[in-house]
C-alpha cells in the first residue's frame, strides 16, 4: 500500500509536466530562447549575418541619444493613448447592447467579431481599399457627390485616425466577447435588489457593473495596451508607416533597423527597452487596480 | 485497473513527447538522407546544385530552359532552383550561410552583401579585368569587391521614363524621338501639365517610391551619394539640396503625383489604370506592361536632363559560394551562364537590357525601347553606378534618405536640414564600414 501511495505522489508530481511539456517545448524554442537570443545580441554590434562583437552598453547609450527611436515611441504612445480608451469603450458598450435582449443578437455579435479572424495585414488592405488616396471607395463616393477628395494617407493627421479607426474595428469583437462573458456572469439579483432600493440604470451601471468588471476591465487594458505597443502589421499594410514616417510606431522602427539596415544588436536593445517599458506599464496597472480584486 | 489506466497515461505521454521530439529531428535527417543514398545508386558523380532564385517577371521559365539544356551536355550535373519571394532572398542566404549550409549558387542584386561567403570565381571566368571589360563599366564595382571576382552580371536595368502615349497623342504633345531632342525638366513639367490639361491625365508623373529612383534626379543636377571612394557623402552638397528643392516644386505642382510619394499608393497600378500621364521607373517594367495594359498604348521615351543626362545603373548577378561542397560545379555552371550566346539568349526571352557594352540583342517585343535605356545608361555618371554597389553602406541610410525628402514634402523641413540629417547618417555608416573592414 505504502509503495503504492508513493507511485501515486510521484505520479501526481511528474504527469502534470508531461501534459506541459509539448506546449513548454514548443514555447521555449520559439519564445524564450530567442528572447533570450534577444538579450544577448542587445550587447552586440551583431549585423545578422557574422559579425559578432559584445560592446556592453553602447547600443543602450546610442538609443538615448536616438531621437528618431523616442519620436516613434512618442507616437505609439499617442496612439496607445488614443486607441486603448476606445477600445475599452467600444468593446464594453457593444457588450452591454448585445447582451440586451435584442433582435438578432447572435447574428450582430457574430458580425462584430468576425474582424478579429481576419488577419492584420488583410485588415490594413481592406481599409486601404477604402481610405486609399486614389482607389479608396471613400474618395470615390466623396467625388460622386461632387465634393474634393480627402487625402486620408497622405496627410498625416488623418494617416493616424485611418490606423485608429483600422485597429479599433478589428480588435474591438475579440474584447467585446469577453465583456460579454463578464457581463452574463454577474447575477441579475443584484440588479434586481437594486431595482427595488429605486436606483436608476446609470446607477445600476456604475454602481454594479463598473465594479463587478473591475478584473475584466484590467484584464482588457492591459492586453490592449500591449496590443498597441505591438501594433505592426495592420499598420505596414495600411499607410506603410507613412507619409514620412507619420505612422511609423516602434515596432517597426525596430524592424527597419534589424532587417533593412541589418543592425541587429541595435535593435535588440530597442526591443529589451520596449518590453520593461510594457512590462512596467502593466505592473503599474496591476498595482492600481491591486490585481482587479473587487472591493 | 486505475492504476494500470494511470500506467497508460504515462506511456501515453512519454510516447507523444517522443514523436514530438523526433518529428522535429527526423526531417532533417531524412532529407539529408535522400540526398546522399541518391549519389550511389544513379552515376557515381552526379551532383546536386542548390540555386536560389527569385523571379520579377518571366526569367525564371527561361532559366528553367537554360538549365534543361546545360542538364544535358551534362547529366552528372543537376540543378534544383530555389524560387524565393525577393524581399525573403537577403534573410534566406544569410541563414544558409551562417547556419553552415551555403547554398551552391544564387541569383543576388547585391553580391557584396556576401562578399565574405562568396567563392572566388576567376579560375572558371579568367582574369577578372579582362572578364569585366565586356561589361558596362559600372559593373566592376558589383562584381570586384576587396580585389576578388565574386559575381557574374546577367542583367542590368536602368532607371528610365515610361508614358501614356494615349493621353500625349490626345493632348498633341511628342516626346522626344533622340537623344538630341531630349527634353528640359522645365520643358517636360511644361508637356506633363499640358497632358494633364488637355489630355485628362488624372495624374502626371508618377514616380516609384524609392529612394533609388529619387537619385534619378540628383545624378542629373550633378549630385551624387558618396564622393569618388565613398568616404564621404555628398548627400548635403549644394547639388543635392537643389535637386530636393526641385523635386519638392514639381511635386507641389502636381508634375509629379503626391499619391505616391505622400498617399504610398502603388505607381504600377497607377499607371496601368491609364490616369497616369507619365511612369519613372526602369526597364524591368517592360515586361509586366506588355502583358497587363491592353487598352491604352504606351512607350518609353528619354529621361529629360537638367546639368547632365542621367539613369542610375541596377543589375542583376548570380554568385556562387565556399563551403557548398560543389564549388567547382557552380563555377562551371557561372561560366556557362555568363557567356555572350547563354545570356543574350536569357536577356532577349526576358526582356531584360544586355549587361554588355554595345548590346546587339534583338527582341521580339520592344527593341526600340530598350535602345532608349541602353543609351540612358550610356550617358550616365560614374557615380550613378558607384553609388548604389556600395550595399554594404547604403541600405543603412536610404530609408532615412527616403523619409527626409517626404520631410521636405510635406513642408516640415527645409532640404537643407533634411539632407544634413541624412549625410550625419551616412557618416555614420561610413564609419562603421571602414571599422568592419
Amino acid at each position: 500500500m505504502g509503495k503504492s501511495y508513493r507511485l501515486y505522489k510521484i505520479e501526481r508530481k511528474i504527469i502534470p509536466y508531461l501534459f506541459l511539456t509539448p506546449n513548454l517545448l514548443i514555447f521555449g524554442i520559439f519564445v524564450i530562447i530567442p528572447a533570450l537570443y534577444g538579450v544577448i545580441y542587445s550587447f552586440t554590434n551583431f549585423d545578422g549575418l557574422s559579425k559578432m562583437d559584445f560592446i556592453g552598453l553602447k547600443n543602450y547609450i546610442n538609443i538615448l541619444h536616438d531621437h528618431l527611436f523616442w519620436q516613434s515611441f512618442l507616437r505609439t504612445t499617442i496612439y496607445a493613448i488614443v486607441v486603448v480608451p476606445l477600445i475599452y469603450i467600444g468593446a464594453l458598450g457593444t457588450a452591454l447592447l448585445l447582451t440586451q435582449k435584442i433582435a438578432f443578437r447572435g447574428i450582430f455579435r457574430a458580425i462584430i467579431y468576425w474582424p478579429t479572424m481576419v488577419s492584420f495585414i488583410v485588415v490594413g488592405l481592406i481599409w486601404k481599399w477604402i481610405f486609399g488616396d486614389s482607389f479608396g471607395v471613400l474618395n470615390y463616393l466623396i467625388e460622386l457627390m461632387g465634393y474634393k477628395p480627402i487625402p486620408w494617407l497622405s496627410n498625416g493627421f488623418n494617416a493616424n485616425m485611418t490606423v485608429v479607426i483600422a485597429s479599433l474595428w478589428s480588435r474591438i469583437g475579440f474584447y467585446m466577447v469577453i465583456f460579454i462573458a463578464a457581463l452574463e456572469s454577474i447575477p441579475a439579483t443584484y440588479y434586481e435588489a437594486a431595482e427595488i432600493d429605486g436606483a436608476s440604470s446609470v446607477q445600476r451601471f456604475f454602481k454594479i457593473t463598473l465594479p463587478l468588471l473591475k478584473p475584466t476591465s484590467l484584464l482588457i487594458i492591459i492586453l490592449s495596451l500591449i496590443d498597441a505597443f505591438k501594433a505592426f502589421p495592420l499598420i505596414l499594410a495600411l499607410t506603410g508607416g507613412g507619409p514620412g514616417r507619420d505612422t511609423t510606431y516602434v515596432v517597426q522602427h525596430i524592424y527597419e533597423f534589424a532587417f533593412t539596415k541589418t543592425k541587429m544588436g541595435y535593435a535588440s536593445a530597442m526591443s529589451i527597452i520596449l518590453f520593461f517599458v510594457i512590462a512596467i506599464l502593466t505592473w503599474l496597472q496591476f498595482k492600481a487596480a491591486r490585481g482587479g480584486e473587487i472591493s | 485497473m486505475l492504476k494500470s489506466r494511470k500506467v497508460l497515461y504515462i506511456i501515453l505521454s512519454v510516447l507523444l513527447i517522443f514523436t514530438l521530439i523526433m518529428g522535429g529531428c527526423s526531417s532533417t535527417k531524412s532529407g539529408s538522407n535522400s540526398s546522399s543514398s541518391n549519389a550511389p545508386s544513379e552515376t557515381a558523380k552526379k551532383v546536386k546544385l542548390d540555386f536560389v532564385w527569385f523571379t520579377d517577371g518571366v526569367e525564371g521559365k527561361v532559366m528553367k530552359e537554360i538549365i534543361a539544356d546545360y542538364q544535358k551536355e551534362h547529366p552528372n550535373v543537376e540543378i534544383n532552383l530555389i524560387e524565393v519571394p525577393y524581399d525573403d532572398l537577403e534573410a534566406k542566404l544569410k541563414t544558409m550561410i551562417t547556419g553552415g549550409k551555403p547554398p551552391a549558387l544564387a541569383r543576388v542584386t547585391n553580391p557584396g552583401a556576401f562578399a565574405s561567403a562568396a567563392l572566388e570565381l576567376t579560375p572558371y571566368l579568367g582574369d577578372k579585368d579582362t572578364f569585366m571589360s565586356q561589361f558596362l563599366d559600372g559593373l566592376k564595382y558589383y562584381c570586384i569587391v576587396d580585389n576578388r571576382l565574386i559575381a557574374a552580371p546577367m542583367e542590368v536595368t536602368a532607371n528610365g521614363l515610361i508614358y501614356n502615349k494615349t493621353l500625349f497623342d490626345k493632348a498633341g504633345v511628342k516626346v522626344p524621338q533622340s537623344p538630341d531632342e531630349v527634353w528640359t525638366w522645365d520643358e517636360f513639367a511644361a508637356a506633363i501639365k499640358k497632358v494633364m490639361k488637355d489630355g485628362g491625365a488624372k495624374y502626371g508623373v508618377v514616380w516609384d517610391f524609392t529612394p533609388h529612383r529619387w537619385t534619378t534626379l540628383l545624378y542629373e543636377f550633378g549630385g551624387s551619394i558618396f564622393n569618388q571612394d565613398a568616404t564621404d557623402t555628398n548627400i548635403n552638397k549644394p547639388e543635392a539640396i537643389e535637386a530636393l528643392n526641385y523635386f519638392k516644386k514639381l511635386v507641389d505642382e502636381d508634375v509629379v503625383a503626391k499619391a505616391v510619394w505622400l498617399g504610398g499608393e502603388n505607381p504600377n497600378n497607377l499607371f496601368r489604370s491609364g490616369t497616369a500621364a507619365a511612369h519613372l521607373s526602369g526597364s524591368w517594367m517592360i515586361a509586366n506592361y506588355r502583358d497587363t495594359i491592353k487598352n491604352f498604348e504606351w512607350g518609353v521615351t528619354y529621361l529629360p536632363k537638367a546639368k547632365i543626362r542621367s539613369s542610375v545603373l541596377g543589375a542583376k548577378f548570380v554568385m556562387a559560394f565556399k563551403n557548398s561542397g560543389v564549388e567547382k560545379e557552380a563555377g562551371e555552371f557561372i561560366k556557362y551562364l555568363a557567356s555572350k550566346e547563354i545570356d543574350d539568349k536569357y536577356v532577349r526571352e526576358s526582356l531584360f537590357l544586355s549587361p554588355r557594352k554595345n548590346p546587339d540583342v534583338t527582341y521580339d517585343f520592344g527593341t526600340e525601347m530598350f535602345k532608349v535605356f541602353s543609351n540612358e545608361l550610356a550617358v550616365s555618371p560614374p557615380a550613378a553606378s558607384y553609388d548604389w554597389s556600395r550595399q554594404d553602406i547604403i541600405p543603412k541610410f536610404t530609408s532615412d534618405l527616403k523619409a527626409a525628402v517626404v520631410e521636405v514634402l510635406q513642408g516640415k523641413k527645409t532640404a537643407k536640414e533634411a539632407l544634413d540629417h541624412v549625410a550625419e547618417l551616412a557618416r555614420e555608416a561610413i564609419k562603421e564600414a571602414q571599422q568592419n573592414k
